[in-house]
C-alpha cells in the first residue's frame, strides 16, 4: 500500500470483507459476509450482535488472528494479509479469552509486552511505571498475575494492550464475564483512551454498553452489517428510542 | 492466520527470555528438566549399592536347612563330610523320611535343599553327590550355593590328595588348566561400562527436558488462554516460532548436558573409590575429544527432540492432551536405545542415518574411545536434514490457520493426511463467533 493512499484511509477500513467456515454438521458457514466500515482515531466504533453474528471473526481478522478469503481490512494503511507484522504493531488487541501469563508479576507482564510491542529498553521502565501509577496497579505491581483478583488482572490487562502506545484498540466483548463494578471500570478506562486520540473497535451484545460508550454502531447480524450509524441517526431511521429496540428492528427486517 | 515472515531476533530474545523465566518457574519443569538429571545418577547408585548390600546382607545370613541322606557313615569316610559341614553356623540339618519327601518339602519351602550322595559301586574314596534344590525359591538358590561351594572344595581336596599319592602334582593331574587374563585396563572397563549405561539415561533425559517444556509451549500456552494474546502480539509469527524452538531445545540440552555433568561427577568421586574397595578399579574418565563430541550430541538430539515434540504437543488444548499425545512418541524414541545397550552393536552407515539411535550410539562409542568419524559425519548430515524438515513442518503447521485458532479436530497424523489432500480450510471443531 503506497503512503498516499494510507492516508486516505481511516485508521481502521473495512472493505467487503468476507470469511467462510466449514462446519462438520451445517456444511459452509458464512461468519462474513461482506463487511464494510470504517474507525476514525478518536471514535469508539461499536460491532453489536448477538452471540454468532460475525463479530469476533471481523476482529480476529484484523488483529491478523483469521485469514479472510475475501475483501479488505487495514489497520494505520497496513493491510492484514500482506503486512501482519505493521498491523499487530499498530494495534492492542484485547478479549475475555485473552488472558494473560500467571507466573509473571503485573510489572514483568506490562515490561513484556511493553519490549514485544517495540518499545526500546530505555524507555520501557518509564513507560511501565506510567501505566502502573495510571491505572492503580501500584499496589500489586510486582504480585504474580496468579494471585490478583479478576478486577485487578483485568486493569493489568488493559495496561499490557496499550503499553507499546498503539494508534488502534480493539475490544472484544471486553466486559464478558466482569461484575457491575469491574465493567464499569472498564467502561471508563476505554472513554479515557478515547479522550486520548485512540481509534477503538469495541463489539458487545449488551445494548446498553453500546448505547453508553459508542460514538457510532454497526448493527451485525449473520455476518452482515444492516445498520451504521450515531445513536441518534439510528433513532431517526427507526422511529424507536431504545437500541434494544432499535437492534430487533433490524434483525427481524433482516429475516432473522 | 498469515503466513509467516522473516525472523526478528530482537523479539525471539525477548520471547525467549519471557518462555525461560516462566518455565524456571514452574515446579514440573524445574524438577524434570534440572533436579532429575542432576540427583538421578546419584540416587540410582545409591539405590544399588543399597540394594546388593542388602541382598549380600540378607543371603549371607540364611541358614540352610538340608536334609542328608548317605552322610551317616555307611559310605565309610562320608561321615567327616558330615562333621565339616556342621561347623558351619549357617547350615543346619532338618531331618526327612526319605529323599523324595525331601524334595517333595523343598518345593513347600519348608526344606531349603537334600543332601544325597549316591551308592557309586566304585572306588571307596569315590564320591556321587545329588543335590536337590528350587530355583523358584530364594533361600533354596542360596542353600545350593553354600553346599556346591563346599562340595567344589571337598572335591579339589581329593584330587590333590589323589594325585599326591600317584605321586603326581596338581596340573598334571587335572591335565587340562584354563588361566583367564583381562588385559582391559581399568579406564577400558570403566569406559565400557558407562558406555553400556549412559546412552540410554543420555536420550532419556534430554527427551524429559524437551516433554514438558514442548507441552509447556504449546498446549500449556492454550490452556491457560494466553495463546490468543501471543498471536497478537506484535512479532512476527516465525519469531514466536523460532523463539519457542530454542527454549524447548535449551531445556533439552540443558537436561543432557547436566546429567552428563552429574554421571561424571558421580562415576568419579563415588562409583569408582567403592568398586575400588571391592577391588575392581574402574576409571570412569572421559576422553576430552569425547566431551566436545557429547556435548554436540546433546545438542543434536536436543535440536531433533524439540522439533519433533513440538510438531505433536502443538495440536493439543490441554497439558493432558499434549502428554497424551506426546507420550508414544517419547517411547517411540526411547524404547530402541534400550535395546542398542546391548554390546556388540556398532555405529554402522544405515544406523547413522535413524534419528536419536545414531546419536545415542556415537555417545556410546564416543564414551568408549571409538571414534568413526565418517559414520559420526553421517550422523551429523542426516539429524541436521530430519531437524531441518521437522522445523519447517512446525512452521507450516503454526501457518495454518485452525491449528492457532484451536479449531482443528486431531493431531499430527491428520493434520498431514489433510495437507496431501490438499484442503485448506477447517473441517471441524469450534469457530469464532
Amino acid at each position: 500500500m503506497t503512503a498516499v493512499t494510507a492516508a486516505k484511509l481511516a485508521p481502521v477500513a473495512v472493505r467487503g470483507l468476507r470469511k467462510s467456515f466449514l462446519d462438520e454438521n451445517r456444511g459452509e458457514v458464512r461468519a462474513v459476509d461482506g463487511i464494510d466500515f470504517d474507525c476514525a482515531a478518536g471514535e469508539i466504533f461499536g460491532l453489536l450482535g448477538a452471540n454468532g453474528a460475525g463479530k469476533t471473526t471481523t476482529l480476529g481478522i484484523l488483529a491478523t488472528v483469521l485469514r479472510p478469503d475475501g475483501g479488505s481490512a487495514s489497520v494505520m494503511g497496513h493491510d492484514v494479509m500482506r503486512e501482519p507484522d505493521q498491523v499487530r504493531r499498530s494495534l492492542g488487541f484485547y478479549s475475555a479469552s485473552t488472558a494473560l501469563y500467571p507466573r509473571l508479576t503485573a510489572r514483568e507482564t506490562l515490561e513484556f509486552f511493553a519490549r514485544i510491542g517495540g518499545l526500546e529498553r530505555d524507555r520501557v521502565r518509564g513507560r511501565v511505571n506510567e501505566l502502573i501509577a495510571r491505572f492503580g496497579i501500584s499496589a500489586y505491581a510486582d504480585t504474580r498475575v496468579e494471585a490478583l483478583s479478576q478486577g485487578m488482572k483485568q486493569k493489568v490487562s488493559i495496561a499490557r494492550t496499550v503499553v507499546h502506545d498503539p494508534p488502534v484498540l480493539i475490544f472484544d466483548e471486553p466486559t464478558v464475564g466482569l461484575d457491575v463494578l469491574n465493567a464499569l471500570d472498564m467502561r471508563k478506562l476505554i472513554a479515557e483512551l478515547r479522550s486520548e486520540g485512540k481509534c477503538i473497535v469495541f463489539s458487545t451484545h449488551v445494548m446498553s454498553e453500546a448505547e453508553k460508550l459508542c460514538d457510532r454502531i454497526a448493527i451485525v447480524h449473520r455476518g452482515r452489517i444492516h445498520a451504521t450509524g450515531t445513536l441518534g441517526v439510528l433513532r431517526e431511521a427507526t422511529g424507536l428510542h431504545y437500541l434494544e429496540d432499535i437492534f430487533v428492528r433490524y434483525v427481524e427486517t433482516a429475516g432473522g | 492466520m498469515n503466513r509467516p515472515t522473516g525472523i526478528d531476533w530482537r523479539a525471539v530474545g525477548v520471547l525467549y527470555a519471557r518462555e525461560t523465566r516462566l518455565a524456571l518457574r514452574d515446579r514440573t519443569i524445574v524438577v524434570n528438566s534440572i533436579l532429575i538429571p542432576v540427583v538421578l545418577y546419584p540416587f540410582l547408585l545409591w539405590v544399588t549399592f543399597t540394594g546388593i548390600t542388602f541382598v549380600r546382607g540378607q543371603t549371607s545370613d540364611l541358614t540352610a536347612r538340608i536334609a542328608a541322606f548317605g552322610l551317616e557313615g555307611g559310605l565309610g569316610g562320608h561321615a567327616a563330610l558330615r562333621k565339616e559341614l556342621e561347623t558351619d553356623p549357617h547350615v543346619s540339618f532338618v531331618t526327612a523320611s526319605s529323599p523324595a519327601a525331601g524334595a517333595l518339602d523343598v518345593r513347600r519351602g519348608s526344606l531349603d535343599a537334600v543332601l544325597e550322595v549316591l551308592p557309586s559301586g566304585r572306588a571307596e574314596a569315590a564320591l556321587q553327590v545329588r543335590l536337590t534344590w528350587a530355583r523358584s525359591k530364594e533361600r533354596s538358590t542360596a542353600a545350593r550355593e553354600r553346599l556346591t561351594t563346599f562340595l567344589d572344595r571337598v572335591r579339589e581336596r581329593a584330587l590333590k590328595r589323589e594325585g599326591a599319592s600317584r605321586g603326581m602334582d596338581g596340573p598334571a593331574w587335572t591335565l587340562f588348566t584354563l588361566e583367564v587374563r583381562n588385559v582391559a585396563t581399568g579406564r577400558e572397563m570403566g569406559r565400557f561400562v558407562l558406555g553400556l549405561l549412559l546412552p540410554l539415561l543420555f536420550v532419556v533425559m534430554v527427551s524429559m527436558g524437551c516433554f514438558y517444556t514442548a507441552i509447556d509451549a504449546t498446549a500449556g500456552e492454550r490452556e491457560r488462554s494466553t495463546w490468543e494474546t501471543l498471536m497478537t502480539v506484535a512479532a512476527p509469527r516465525s519469531s514466536i516460532v523460532v523463539a519457542k524452538y530454542l527454549y524447548v531445545l535449551s531445556f533439552g540440552f540443558l537436561a543432557g548436558v547436566l546429567n552428563l555433568a552429574a554421571m561424571a561427577l558421580t562415576m568419579k568421586s563415588v562409583t569408582a573409590p567403592l568398586l575400588a574397595r571391592f577391588g575392581a578399579g574402574l576409571d570412569f574418565t572421559v576422553p576430552t575429544a569425547g566431551v566436545l563430541v557429547l556435548l554436540a550430541g546433546a545438542l543434536v538430539l536436543a535440536a531433533f527432540l524439540a522439533a519433533a515434540m513440538m510438531l505433536f504437543a502443538v495440536f493439543a488444548k490441554t497439558f493432558k492432551e499434549g502428554q497424551a499425545m506426546l507420550t508414544p512418541f517419547y517411547m517411540l524414541a526411547t524404547l530402541p536405545v534400550g535395546f542398542l545397550a546391548v554390546p556388540g552393536i556398532e555405529l554402522t552407515t544405515p544406523l547413522a542415518l535413524v534419528p536419536v539411535v545414531n546419536v545415542s550410539l556415537v555417545v556410546r562409542e564416543v564414551i568408549m574411545g571409538v571414534f568413526r568419524w565418517p559414520q559420526i559425519a553421517i550422523a551429523a548430515v542426516s539429524s541436521a536434514l530430519v531437524i531441518a524438515g521437522s522445523l519447517r513442518l512446525v512452521v507450516r503447521v503454526l501457518s495454518a490457520e485452525e491449528v492457532v485458532t484451536g479449531a482443528f479436530a486431531g493431531g499430527l497424523v491428520a493434520f498431514l493426511r489433510k495437507l496431501l489432500r490438499g484442503r485448506s480450510r477447517p473441517v471441524s471443531g469450534k469457530r469464532a463467533s
